[in-house]
């Protein structure tokens, strides 16, 4: 996988790659964004991550001057503008996601990987399943080793997002923006109660858990075995 | 709104139709004082001149009367007997028993017995008399002086005063005209002038309001007559001029701020993170809650800076129909879970849909922070109510809990910014922004928050401007 990293910020940037490169990524930085609206202009990138305040082009002028141009690469715009509206105004630029300074590595790295899988997706889906656990996307139905599982709809909608992304890391925040609708984040930890009242029904009883915690960066649903 | 503005505007049609009743009024009496005065005048001046003239006739005919008796006088009459055809003057030589002797009546007029006193300037008598004027009799007023001669006769002078009071009728009728058309004339005038003057002033409230809903580039219109309006609008208009510059520079340094500390906040962050990858172990214990406190100050910051928004760009925000309904099901639905195992009940009530214009992300916030506060302050065992209602005007959202409530005299204070009330407040350890951005937010959505008393506990209520007509009756499902 291709990245390119369009960041003024020396350190940050080197600091970004380096992370990056370490999760097996291919990562080209440019500095400033003339450099980087011709290099995402020339190369074939998989992914493209922009600050939104650069020298010369700003990350928001990039995106819509490449989707203008038919190009569909998903952009990850990061901000250190965090408001409601600056988030509105990036998603309606065309970015992707969008991710406020600072932000955690794992947060970034947990978008990275939505946004580049999220062209795997089959849109079509009926059921899912991860081991014995079973989901009937129509139905709304949840069934592990042949038991009926009750769930909220809610518990539902979440468990969805978790394993249409089975073995990716999903944060919180974007488990807030997916099930919510909710672009900022709360003082408490909800999302912790609502997970673990999920990993009540889902693994409880079980041996194998199915519902992981990885610590500092958020929830992932996978086989562990 | 709109209700409201109308009955504004009928106020201060009210007040200038008011204002134009009030000046007519006032112009009314004054010129009918001042004409009616004229009238009094003239009614005087008129009846002193007849007195005198039938003094000075009075004293011609008792020069008469000395100097040749009364055959003298009878002589004078005589030769004046057409003077009522000329002048008015009537006269009449009556002898004891009142038998006309000379004069131009016929004969003495019958309801007027004079006293028995000697001739004295004050017994004027008031008589009518029959005149024949082309072919009709018509009645003459007179007013005369009787005057008992020495020998016994009776002398009568007086004046036809038909022509003095066809001409003080005139002129009542003149002073009553008058002062009609006066007031006709102000009251039109002053209404045209309080009607513009109450279209400017609307004119001038709708201008401030949409300023006050943050539309800062409005401008109070000065239309070049450099009357006081314009000297008023101008000066208004000097002022958010100013304003806007302040607020500009505000937002501008706000903006630049957030910038300036998050970039370095961001490389500190970056920092810890590389030095966590390098040796996953060590410091542990010191660099993850350096993490956490970065963003505790995020957050901090995040919100300050989402509080100045809201404050400074009112309407440029984003706004979409949203149901406050659904949106409050949804965030008690996220917030159920962590209350009850803290111990506390939820119940909402949201029956119908409710529509608002408004900032889905904002709204969201304000009740968050709403149910985080009851989340923080209210003690295990407590229970939180989150109502929705939809009345024909607004769309009322109110949070109520039974927890320790907020005393009266600190509710103002509460949705300051950075201020924690009460020591629970304090122990809880909150950023002491949470109300003071939700009351921003219900300021941006032309709402206004307000802390009252759930005896025991506190209500936060909000009433926002619908978009929606009510549900009045709810079918019954099938």
């Amino acid at each position: 996988m291709h990245l390119l990293l369009i960041e003024d910020d020396a350190e940050a940037a080197r600091f970004l790659a380096k992370g990056l490169r370490e999760s097996g990524y291919v990562v080209d930085i440019a500095s400033d964004g003339r450099e980087g609206l011709f290099r995402a202009t020339e190369g074939s990138y998989d992914l493209i991550i922009a600050d939104r305040q650069l020298p010369h082009f700003d990350g928001l002028s990039i995106v819509a001057m490449l989707r203008k141009n038919g190009r569909r690469t998903p952009v990850l715009i990061l901000s250190a503008l965090g408001s409601v509206d600056d988030r509105i105004e990036g998603l309606r630029a065309g970015g992707d996601d969008y991710l406020t300074k600072p932000f955690a590595f794992g947060e970034l790295l947990a978008r990275i990987e939505a946004l580049l899988r999220r062209g795997n997706l089959p849109e079509v889906t009926t059921r899912i399943r991860i081991a014995d656990l079973e989901l009937d996307l129509l139905g709304r139905k949840v069934v592990r080793g042949g038991k009926a599982i009750d769930v909220t709809s809610k518990e539902f909608q979440l468990l969805e997002f978790l394993a249409r992304r089975a073995g990716q890391v999903v944060t919180r925040t974007m488990l807030l923006e997916a099930v919510w609708d909710l672009h900022f984040d709360p003082q408490t930890n909800v999302i912790d109660v609502h997970i673990s009242r999920l990993r009540a029904a889902i693994d409880k009883g079980f041996e194998r858990p199915l519902l992981h915690t990885v610590r500092g960066a958020g929830y992932v649903l996978r086989d562990a075995g | 709104m709109p209700a409201d503005d109308s009955a504004r505007g009928r106020l201060m049609r009210m007040s200038s139709a008011r204002l134009a009743l009030l000046y007519t009024a006032l112009m009314a009496v004054l010129t009918s004082a001042l004409l009616v005065s004229v009238y009094l005048l003239t009614r005087s001046v008129l009846e002193r001149e007849i007195a005198i003239v039938i003094r000075a006739e009075v004293e011609d005919l008792a020069d008469d009367l000395r100097l040749g008796g009364v055959e003298r006088v009878a002589q004078t009459l005589r030769l004046r007997v057409d003077s009522w055809g000329r002048t008015g003057a009537v006269f009449l030589l009556a002898d004891a028993q009142f038998h006309p002797v000379a004069g131009n009546l016929s004969e003495w007029p019958r309801d007027v017995v004079p006293g028995i006193s000697p001739l004295s300037r004050s017994d004027m008598v008031e008589f009518d008399i029959m005149a024949r004027e082309r072919d009709a009799e018509v009645l003459h007023p007179v007013k005369a002086r009787v005057a008992r001669l020495a020998n016994g006769y009776w002398l009568l002078v007086g004046a036809d005063t038909s022509e003095r009071q066809r001409v003080l009728r005139r002129f009542g009728l003149a002073t009553l005209w008058g002062t009609l058309l006066t007031a006709l004339c102000v009251w039109v005038l002053g209404a045209a002038y309080a009607r513009r003057t109450a279209r400017r002033v609307r004119e001038y409230a709708t201008t401030c309001e949409t300023i006050m809903q943050g539309d800062l580039t409005q401008r109070l219109r000065v239309d070049g007559s450099r009357d006081e309006f314009d000297a008023l609008a101008a000066t208004v208009n000097a002022m958010l001029e100013a304003l806007e510059r302040q607020t500009t520079t505000l937002r501008t340094t706000f903006d630049s701020i957030a910038h300036d500390l998050r970039t370095p906040l961001y490389r500190l962050r970056v920092r810890l993170e590389e030095a966590q990858l390098r040796s996953p172990t060590s410091n542990e214990d010191l660099i993850g809650p350096s993490l956490e406190e970065i963003d505790r100050v995020q957050r901090t910051l995040a919100t300050l800076l989402e509080i100045s928004r809201a404050e400074a760009h009112g309407l440029t925000t984003h706004r979409d129909e949203v149901d406050l309904a659904t949106l409050a099901t949804n965030m008690v639905e996220l917030y159920a879970p962590g209350m009850r195992a803290a111990g506390l009940e939820v119940t909402l009530e949201a029956p119908g849909p409710a529509m608002l214009m408004g900032n889905r992300q904002l709204l969201a916030q304000l009740i968050t922070n709403l149910l985080e506060n009851a989340l923080k302050y209210v003690p295990s065992g407590g229970h939180v109510w989150v109502r929705v209602q939809n009345t024909p005007h607004e769309v009322v959202l109110s949070v109520a809990d039974n927890g320790p409530g907020i005393p009266a005299a600190d509710r103002a204070a509460a949705l300051r910014p950075f201020v924690r009330v009460g020591d629970a407040a304090s122990k809880a350890g909150g950023s002491g922004l949470g109300l003071s951005l939700a009351a921003a937010v219900a300021r941006l959505h032309g709402s206004r928050l307000k802390l009252g008393d759930n005896a025991p506990g506190l209500i936060v209520h909000c009433d926002f401007p619908s978009t929606s007509p009510p549900i009045t009756e709810e079918k019954p499902r099938a």
